[in-house]
């Protein structure tokens, strides 16, 4: 019974639902102030601490808005979209390993799962897009899914090119795995820099920023799929992109970058709390970086986009893939 | 598999601070065809021009631009000046040039800002911006105002430039200078920059020409036309500077062709500063303008202004006519965003080839198409109709109270 009450918390609590919505909302914060810095501005400031609940009251904001549904619009899939997009990002979140080697929800092949969460979040928008039944919308959802084919392969290919190399090593194909493999060896020193380069850019494109920002291109198509939304739904929308983008940051330090190690070393209470410092410090270091590429060029077009991902990204995640297969395998005869 | 759908740009459009409708006929992502329609902030200057004085036409006049104003003080006061027909003291000449290429400095800098962020590059856009206060400063201090000048009067201008002033200006123009070649450098060495912008709106030589373009548009396209060299005016006559043409003839020779006048204005200013003469800065002319025609131009940071006025006698025009440089880089728009054979437009390129021509369509607005919203049927009103229609009873050539 407590058993089950503790893990009933956890996923609502800590480290679950709200820890991520909290931290999705900090990082936003921080991605704001840093990009402001970079640019010479100062960033939010008036709410909260420099600035710190902005990102909350936007939300609160939008909640309390008029939440306007166009005519026209196929009601059942627009008004869900936006709760199906929380509720996946959400989801996604429970694997990370945020306060141990491992997340609320572990498995064998827990990695696959993940890139399929995050096609199915692409999916969402292309559906958005389709149900607003407006022209903006539309080119946006195109655009959406013309540049999934451009950066998913890259970002699959990235992903597993960690698990490959915990693989090579004799561990599992989960992300607890791949976390554990981390303790004394960091692959982005080596055979990994180029895997995380990849994953730094996929991640970009899958959270539509700078250069990648085609398929919500403010000033070309408005706010592209979402420009139909909101009210409640927009504020739903920007609250998973949010989560998503905390995910993706946590993703990138799990899988590269040790996630929480070497804090379960630590005994007791101790440990979860050196765990999630050094869990969010890390993956802080990884948001800073995709702030960084976001501040420093501009948009891409979406013909560009494709060409430059199959030209570079695809042939150079392939072989990075292959360079995670072969070199574990390789060291391990040698050393035999 | 062909289907074409219209997408509208406007009137409301995150991409366009501008009141314009542009409907792009879309294949996919690609722009086949472009239709504009303008006339939707209409604002009555000319007419309001026709109740107030020559004097207070000026300060309507610089209401015409929020980014250009001076250009338009400046023409109507010239066009005034040439109806009495009386020369302005050579000093005011020089401070009106000054006056001028501060505008040209800070108008360009904020079009490289506006540019920027059409392609997505908000972080050029904020720097250009922190800078461009620099150049508004200098012009606070020199004109009293940030915005609307209100330097030019008829016969000379209102504010002289003491020689601190002269020298803080000089002192800030050096700072600009290495920034500006800074921007340059960058927008030539970024790679996501040239991607977005070479070879995108494209307006070749010959069409450039035959559309009447002007200003950096036709220049960028290897034309060089600037009403400062081919009708020198001002203190232009006296002061050597180069007219810029690149001859890629798409956006990049735009942003280029501006940031190099930028660096020439600031040249310009240098040089006015320094040849200037002493002496008076006004003469004063009397209110009352003799009957006759009086044109005043001058190349305005995004082309040629030109106004014309015509005076039956009297305190106050009879007519006066506005034609700023967005009317005529208007009709090249259509032809930078069709497809045609190997240069292909997609939705991404609109943004930044209209804003290429730096469009200002609120200076532009002047013609009044009469629509029946039930038939459908539109059509417009010449000069001589509405004066045989409303006027048939008043003596024509009789001057209004």
């Amino acid at each position: 019974m407590i058993r089950e009450l503790i893990d009933i918390l956890g996923t609502l609590l800590f480290p679950g639902f709200l820890f991520f919505a909290a931290l999705g909302l900090f990082f936003e914060w921080i991605d704001r102030k840093f990009y402001a810095k970079l640019q010479n501005r100062v960033g939010p400031l008036y709410t909260g601490p420099w600035g710190l609940l902005q990102p909350l009251a936007d939300f609160v904001k939008l909640m309390a808005k008029e939440d306007i549904v166009p005519e026209g619009v196929a009601t059942p899939i627009f008004s869900s979209i936006p709760v199906f997009a929380l509720a996946l990002s959400l989801f996604a979140t429970l694997f990370l390993p945020v306060c141990g080697p491992q997340g609320i929800v572990s498995f064998p092949g827990d990695v696959i799962v993940l890139a399929v969460v995050l096609t199915f979040l692409v999916i969402l928008v292309f559906l958005a897009g389709l149900s607003s039944a407006s022209r903006y919308p539309e080119v946006g959802s195109e655009r959406a899914v013309l540049q999934l084919l451009g950066y998913e392969i890259p970002l699959v290919a990235s992903v597993l090119g960690a698990a490959a190399v915990t693989i090579g090593l004799g561990g599992s194909l989960s992300i607890e795995g791949i976390v554990s493999a981390q303790q004394n060896w960091w692959g982005i020193l080596g055979i990994q820099a180029l895997g995380f380069a990849i994953f730094l850019l996929a991640a970009q494109a899958e959270l539509e920023r700078v250069p990648f920002d085609i398929p919500e291109a403010e000033t070309e198509i408005v706010a592209g799929w979402a420009t139909e939304y909101s009210g409640k739904k927009l504020a739903f929308l920007r609250l998973a992109r949010d989560v998503e983008l905390a995910f993706l940051c946590g993703l990138g330090a799990t899988l590269f970058l040790g996630g929480p190690w070497p804090g379960p070393l630590v005994p007791g209470l101790g440990g979860v709390i050196a765990s999630t410092i050094l869990f969010v410090i890390k993956s802080i270091v990884v948001l800073l970086l995709l702030t960084v590429i976001r501040a420093a060029m501009s948009r891409l077009r979406i013909d560009q986009m494709v060409n430059f991902a199959w030209k570079y990204l695809v042939p150079l995640s392939i072989f990075q893939l292959l360079l995670a297969v072969v070199t574990p395998t390789m060291v391990r005869l040698l050393t035999l | 598999m062909s289907s074409v759908i219209d997408v509208p740009v406007g009137p409301q459009h995150p991409a366009l601070k501008e009141p314009l409708n542009i409907t792009c006929y879309v294949d996919g992502e690609q722009v086949v065809g472009a239709k504009l329609r303008i006339g939707y902030n209409h604002r009555g200057v000319e007419k309001a021009g026709e109740y107030q004085t020559y004097i207070q036409n000026l300060y309507i006049a610089e209401r015409i631009c929020g980014i250009c104003g001076i250009v338009h003080a400046f023409d109507l006061a010239q066009a005034t000046e040439h109806i009495i027909g009386k020369e302005i003291p050579r000093r005011a000449d020089y401070l009106r040039t000054i006056g001028l290429e501060l505008n040209r400095v800070h108008s360009h800098l904020l079009w490289l800002g506006v540019a920027a962020h059409e392609i997505g590059f908000d972080t050029l856009f904020m720097y250009v911006w922190r800078d461009r206060e620099a150049v508004m400063d200098v012009i606070e201090e020199f004109t009293g105002n940030r915005v609307t000048y209100a330097l030019m009067t008829i016969g000379g201008v209102r504010r002289d430039l003491p020689q601190e002033k002269a020298e803080k200006m000089l002192r800030v123009m050096d700072v600009l200078e290495e920034k500006v070649k800074k921007y340059k450098e960058m927008c030539l060495n970024e790679r996501t920059i040239r991607m977005r912008c070479d070879g995108v709106g494209i307006l070749r030589e010959e069409d450039a020409i035959a559309l009447c373009a002007v200003g950096p548009t036709t220049r960028a396209s290897n034309v060089p036309f600037d009403v400062r060299a081919d009708d020198p005016h001002a203190a232009y006559d006296e002061i050597p500077f180069k007219v810029i043409t690149y001859d890629t003839c798409d956006v990049t020779a735009r942003i280029l062709v501006r940031i190099d006048e930028t660096l020439e204005s600031i040249n310009i200013i240098r040089e006015a500063v320094k040849k200037m003469p002493s002496g008076p800065i006004r003469v004063r002319l009397p209110r009352a303008v003799p009957a006759g025609e009086g044109v005043g131009r001058t190349e305005a940071p995004r082309g040629e202004v030109i106004h014309y006025l015509r005076s039956a006698g009297g305190e106050r025009p009879f007519r006066w006519k506005v034609r700023a440089p967005t009317l005529a880089n208007l009709l090249s728009i259509p032809v930078m965003l069709t497809s045609k054979g190997d240069y292909v437009v997609y939705i991404a390129d609109v943004p930044i080839a209209f804003a290429s021509i730096d469009p200002c369509l609120s200076c532009t607005d002047r013609a009044v198409k009469f629509v029946d919203v039930s038939s459908g049927k539109s059509w417009v009103w010449t000069f001589s109709q509405i004066k045989r229609m409303y006027w048939k009873d008043k003596p024509y050539w009789r001057e209004r109270p």
